[in-house]
């Protein structure tokens, strides 16, 4: 029996409340202080216009759009065979591999990042090891590039690929899977023309969590990356931290979320606004 | 961290999602209500382990009241401040966020005048101020790599430091992000004199800073990740605080530190206008400035102390290691403070077009 609409929105009221004062309270409170800050519409014009016109803010952006997607193509890469073998794992191999998923997600993130310093160092684990076999005769540089953003991104935000395919593969129904294969088509075509329609909207959603995430990062590319490796949230963590200029903060705040909007609106459009979550 | 809120800056990136929304949501574990407590803000981890021996366990049991370390970083302060949420009541940290928070008025002054553990004369008067008073001295140093520069021949200057050719290897330097970028060294490096760096010609700087710029592997952002580059060997050459090298050096690492024109920066105390404990707060000023007190620290720190009798409880060897010592002031430079404070915006701004141009 379909909810009523009052139904469905008492259903919803909790969630929105806490929206509403843990996300659009707050942000709402800044937004209004820092631009009150700059006094008349004139000033917040000008400021506008300098943080919209700033050659680093407009560099900071691409590069942040750049690695997001880098890094979208990488844990869909790794997940979708991950979320694959998990949905096809019983028993002891089944609560492994969820461990090893969702363990490190409870672990912080800095000390996760921290690990990989120890392990793509310049004499960490994996360049000991190629220099001692012999393989490479200079240690490889595998962090404080944009390598090493990638890697440390594609690790921390693959959980949320991994759990939300795996969702969505629980609910392709197995017997379509069997009809497929009596019908005679291939284990490939299965795959290819049963299983992966049927879970594409789980891999539309995990890409769009994880882009969403990674434009917001800050952390891993702070510690991970070159002296050039510069992402929108840096910029904004600076202006806060560092100058106490919560105008210009707000501003980039502002021009973040407009290209987040931006891209979910590009992609409700591809999916005929189909939100992907729903189903 | 940012505004260099000291050497520590051990926890600021967690606490900075939570910065903008702290009056808001603002935790409430500090309850300062009690009388016999202050809450004070420190650069946290080790630092609070060696401040406890040696400050605030002594100094409850001498006067009953409780210290309550907590971790905070400058932009939650002044959230804190603007939201008229005061929530602690002493600030250790970097000299520059204090200067920012004594011009908007956030400072009590301090009461010198109920001192009765330290001398206020006994205190160094550059570092003595009407809302501040420093509690050590740090400085930004050169450090190397023993097995890459053995036997002194390491750079000796920061002219050589730019010198890629004849010292070569991957060096860092600090970043933005760390709350003041080496324009100094940069400087010294193109010829300035240590006593004609400020008012600082940040262009100039930059160009400097170009041309040193292939060699470096990163820019360095807190006091942890440049202690763990020097001594993975990420980097051989490097600008660092002289108390995180001195650790890993002490543990073994094979590191040098060269004085020559290091930077003189110092750490300080101040108490939130308004706050629940102010008195108390005053009196851990007190307690903590005494000479023992400071010599305590100021071992174990490996940072100098500000209380001229202090330098009289510590051994000979470690005065020779302690900024701000005579010999100190003879190598290095202070820091100028309000010039930074006055221009770090026009900084950040010139360092964020210039590291992704």
């Amino acid at each position: 029996m379909p909810l009523s609409r009052l139904g469905a929105l008492l259903l919803l009221a909790p969630s929105i409340l806490l929206l509403v004062f843990v996300f659009l309270g707050p942000i709402g409170w800044f937004l209004v202080g820092s631009f009150a800050e700059l006094g008349s519409l004139a000033e917040i014009w000008e400021e506008t216009r300098a943080v919209v016109g700033s050659r680093a803010v407009a560099l900071a952006i691409a590069n942040t759009n750049w690695i997001a997607l880098q890094v979208t193509f990488f844990v869909l890469l790794i997940g979708y065979p991950l979320a694959y073998a998990l949905n096809r794992a019983r028993g002891l191999a089944f609560s492994l591999i969820i461990i090893a998923i969702v363990l490190p997600y409870f672990t912080s993130v800095i000390v996760r990042t921290y690990a990989w310093m120890v392990i793509l160092g310049r004499n960490g684990i994996i360049n000991q090891m190629l220099l001692g076999l012999g393989i490479v005769s200079e240690p490889l540089e595998l962090m404080y590039n944009r390598l090493g953003v990638v890697i440390g991104m594609t690790y921390v935000l693959l959980p949320y690929m991994v759990l939300t395919l795996y969702a969505a593969m629980k609910a392709v129904d197995p017997r379509l899977l069997q009809a497929a294969e009596g019908m005679g088509a291939s284990r490939l075509g299965v795959f290819l023309r049963v299983f992966l329609p049927l879970t594409m909207h789980g891999v539309i959603a995990g890409s769009l969590i994880v882009f969403i995430l990674a434009i917001g990062f800050f952390v891993t590319p702070a510690l991970m990356g070159g002296p050039s490796d510069i992402m929108i949230a840096m910029l904004i963590e600076r202006e806060i931290e560092l100058t106490q200029n919560w105008p210009v903060a707000a501003m980039m705040t502002v021009v973040l979320l407009v290209v987040t909007l931006v891209l979910y609106a590009i992609y409700a459009r591809f999916t005929g606004g189909r939100t992907g979550f729903a189903r | 961290m940012r505004k260099p809120t000291g050497p520590f800056t051990l926890s600021r990136r967690s606490l900075v999602a939570a910065a903008a929304v702290a009056p808001l949501a603002s935790p409430g574990v500090l309850r300062g209500q009690t009388a016999g407590e202050v809450i004070v803000r420190t650069p946290g981890g080790v630092y609070d382990d060696v401040m406890r021996r040696h400050v605030y366990d002594p100094f409850t049991k001498e006067t009953g009241i409780r210290v309550q370390p907590v971790a905070a970083t400058v932009a939650r302060l002044l959230a804190m401040f603007r939201a008229n949420n005061v929530e602690l009541d002493l600030i250790d940290t970097g000299d520059g966020p204090l200067v920012t928070l004594e011009r908007m008025g956030a400072l009590a002054p301090i009461a010198y005048d109920q001192w009765h553990w330290t001398r206020p004369d006994d205190i160094v008067r550059e570092v003595r101020h009407e809302y501040r008073c420093a509690n050590f001295i740090y400085a930004t140093v050169l450090a190397y790599n023993r097995e890459s520069f053995p036997n002194g021949t390491h750079p000796k200057s920061w002219a050589e430091f730019w010198d890629g050719a004849k010292f070569p290897g991957p060096r860092m330097l600090a970043d933005m992000a760390s709350g003041q970028p080496n324009l100094e060294f940069a400087l010294i490096a193109d010829g300035v004199s240590k006593d004609q760096l400020y008012p600082l010609d940040i262009d100039r700087a930059f160009r400097s800073l170009s041309r040193v710029k292939p060699h470096i592997r990163k820019f360095w952002d807190t006091g942890a990740l440049s202690a763990q580059m020097l001594s993975d060997k990420e980097v051989v050459l490097g600008s660092v605080w002289n108390g995180r090298v001195q650790t890993i050096i002490d543990r073994g690492a094979p590191l040098g530190i060269e004085w020559n024109q290091h930077m003189i920066q110092t750490q300080a105390l101040a108490v939130f206008k308004g706050a629940r404990n102010g008195a108390n707060a005053q009196k851990l000023i007190d307690f903590m400035l005494r000479p023992e007190s400071q010599a305590g620290y100021a071992r174990e720190l490996i940072y100098g102390p500000t209380n001229v009798k202090a330098f009289d409880l510590l051994p000979a060897d470690q005065l020779a290691r302690m900024p701000g010592s005579p010999n100190s002031r003879e190598s290095g430079f202070f820091n100028n403070v309000p010039w930074w404070e006055d221009n770090r915006d026009r900084v950040n701004r010139a360092w964020s077009r210039w590291i992704l141009g």
